[in-house]
């Protein structure tokens, strides 16, 4: 096998310039794919839900769409880019709810210097679980399931297990839900922004290209001596930065913040969104701006879901076989390797 | 062992004198990592909650224990034979949910004039069976992670409880003699543990006589040369699977009893006590270690701690908390001697 198929086609792209090669390279690279199923899936199932009710593509289908769409954004972002060195941060979503319900608590009373400094703490949160995770070698999964654990308790305790109303300042936080730009919502651009940003990271710095190189092969990495306790702790850092943003979507879309309220069932939709986003669950490959329409997908399933005649209670059986079916065209194979 | 056994073939008397005692040495350190840690803490929690409250010592208690035991126990066994393999179950809630639902839709209930009798075990544990299947024959035949795949099925599963539940009102059992099933007592015991003992008992017989529980062990320890040895690894994956869905069918009928109503959310938590409790069992969550009764002692471990706090008066809003520190403790542990710098941790 090799041998046939390898040896005349090697020859002759050796032969060619190199340049021609390098744009045949790029070019498949631009049709792979990863690349182009992302926006496909979303065109498709925005075909469907168009031509089954026309009104969800007026203004006001697109803010509710992208209102919704918000928080499962921001949370896969962080995600993609903790899979993109490989592992899995099951704690994102909790740390959201957790980072909302703090919000909620401190916004009253120092309104921006609050938000900033939540924001911090959050992000502090996600670097504690990389570098736990870079200097005791246990399984991401396991890893961030105790932690999730762990944040679920701190949010029930934080806020008595009680709605927690922003008085004070509300006009602060909900500003980013009522302020729309093109009927789109100020907590969704945070989102495109925030992707823009993670993309720029990963394709033109050190740390970005140094992240992926730990997901592609991480022993390789190591023997490169590339820094890979620095890039997870970044990477699970960057979780938490995100999350902390979709905990702030959650605050300026409900007004409010509970432990079991709006955004509590964020874990799933984000890893499903990362992944409709064409991001490889065994690490190497993300593209944070097809995360963007990897999570428009994610808010429209359960709105095709019911324009198809499914009935809300439908969702989860939907969500769960869409998972399976996006994840299983979408999954790279190689021959031999080992898939646990 | 049988390593050990090649060593003291070729040696004389003296020899095997000598190497006997540092066999015996290897086994007891063997011993020690796994049920023997696993017991001084169960004697330590048992002692000190003993202390703060005299009720957890009292005959009643340890019937409530063993009965809480049971559907956690019944997950474990499978559970413990998909993370041999190194895989991972996520499904379990979402099978419950589905299995415990069917049955109680088709056994005497307040909703549905059926009853299908036997019929509904069959039928509810042939679906939670299906639906282990159906990840493993996923996860095996198109290579996609189980742990995406179990997640998928987790929601599957889910879906049709709660389609299966749909807009009506609550299904509770009417017949008394099931609802009280798991709380009767014989030789002391309630009924519920008996069956989960008979679900430990069968693991115990599949991990440690047959080819499927060997296999699986050699595939966590290391697929490619068990593939490579001719080992059905395909057959033996889809098979850990389906027995994961069969008993998560059958922990899902259990709760539904021990509640004596339908509910989707039936399995709520039992991801977090199953997962956990195999991990501090020493059952190492890359494959190829550990086992049914060390898996069954994290069980009782977690439930005793959950008991135990409860009796204690701590908060029930801190147990997810205690439990994820407990799991962040007991992965450490296992992870901490085996750090390198060359080690990938995904």
């Amino acid at each position: 096998m090799t041998y046939r198929s390898g040896t005349p086609a090697n020859v002759e792209a050796l032969d060619r310039p190199d340049k021609v090669a390098a744009t045949l390279v790029r070019l498949r690279r631009m049709v792979s794919w990863h690349v182009i199923a992302p926006p496909l899936v979303f065109f498709a199932i925005l075909l469907v839900v168009g031509i089954a009710n026309p009104a969800y593509l007026g203004p006001f289908g697109i803010s509710i769409a992208t209102t919704s769409a918000a928080p499962i954004l921001l949370v896969a972002l962080g995600q993609a880019m903790v899979l993109n060195t490989g592992s899995i941060d099951l704690s994102n979503a909790a740390i959201a709810l957790f980072g909302a319900i703090i919000f909620a608590l401190t916004i009253p009373d120092a309104g921006i210097v609050a938000m900033i400094a939540v924001l911090i703490v959050l992000t502090l949160i996600g670097a504690v679980n990389g570098a736990i995770l870079a200097y005791t070698q246990v399984p991401s999964f396991a890893l961030t399931l105790g932690t999730l654990g762990i944040l679920q308790t701190a949010a029930l305790v934080t806020s008595g297990s009680e709605t927690i109303y922003v008085s004070e300042n509300r006009d602060l936080v909900t500003a980013l839900h009522t302020i729309k730009v093109l009927s789109v919502p100020l907590t969704f651009w945070i989102g495109v922004f925030a992707a823009i940003f993670f993309w720029a990271l990963l394709r033109f710095t050190i740390i970005g290209q140094n992240m992926t190189a730990v997901g592609k092969n991480e022993s390789g990495a190591i023997l490169s001596a590339v820094p890979n306790k620095q890039a997870k702790i970044i990477a699970f850092a960057i979780s938490g930065f995100a999350s902390g943003l979709a905990g702030l979507a959650i605050v300026a879309q409900a007004g409010s913040a509970s432990a079991s309220g709006l955004g509590s069932n964020l874990l799933l939709p984000g890893i499903a969104a990362a992944l409709v986003g064409g991001t490889s669950i065994s690490g190497g490959q993300a593209n944070p701006i097809n995360v963007v329409f990897g999570a428009l997908t994610v808010a429209f399933v359960p709105i095709a879901a019911q324009a198809l005649g499914f009935g809300a209670q439908a969702q989860s059986l939907v969500y769960g076989i869409f998972i399976i079916v996006i994840v299983a065209l979408t999954t790279s194979r190689t021959r031999g390797a080992v898939i646990k | 062992m049988t390593s050990v056994m090649h060593e003291d073939g070729p040696r004389g008397a003296a020899g095997m004198k000598r190497n006997g005692s540092a066999s015996m040495r290897r086994l007891f350190a063997e011993g020690a990592k796994g049920p023997i840690g696993l017991l001084a803490a169960l004697v330590v929690l048992i002692v000190v909650f003993s202390f703060l409250n005299p009720r957890f010592a009292s005959i009643e208690n340890l019937q409530n224990v063993l009965f809480q035991v049971s559907v956690p126990l019944i997950l474990v066994v499978g559970a413990t034979l998909v993370i041999q393999m190194g895989s991972i179950d996520l499904s379990i809630e979402g099978i419950m949910g589905a299995a415990g639902m069917t049955w109680i839709l088709l056994s005497p209930n307040t909703r549905t004039m059926i009853d299908l009798g036997l019929w509904a075990w069959l039928i509810a544990l042939v679906l939670g069976m299906s639906l282990g299947l159906m990840t493993g024959v996923i996860y095996a035949k198109l290579k996609v992670p189980s742990f995406v795949v179990s997640l998928g099925t987790w929601y599957v599963g889910l879906g049709i409880a709660i389609l299966l539940y749909g807009n009506n009102s609550l299904p509770s059992l009417t017949s008394e003699a099931l609802a009280r099933w798991p709380t009767g007592l014989t030789l002391g015991l309630p009924h519920a543990f008996w069956l989960a003992a008979l679900v430990l008992l069968f693991g115990l017989l599949i991990s440690n006589y047959t080819n499927l529980g060997r296999g699986l062990m050699a595939i966590g320890n290391n697929e490619p040369i068990a593939r490579m040895s001719g080992m059905p690894v395909n057959v033996y994956k889809i098979g850990a699977f389906a027995i994961a869905g069969l008993l998560g069918g059958l922990a899902g009928i259990l709760a539904t009893m021990q509640l004596g109503s339908g509910s989707t959310d039936i399995g709520f938590g039992q991801l977090f006590v199953v997962i956990p409790a195999a991990v501090i069992g020493g059952t190492a969550l890359g494959g190829g270690e550990g086992g049914m009764i060390r898996s069954a002692l994290g069980v009782v471990l977690l439930i005793i701690l959950n008991n135990g706090l409860v009796l204690a008066g701590v908060d029930p809003d801190y147990q997810s908390g205690v439990f994820g520190l407990i799991l962040l403790f007991a992965i450490i542990a296992v992870a901490w001697p085996e750090r390198g710098r060359l080690k990938v941790a995904k």
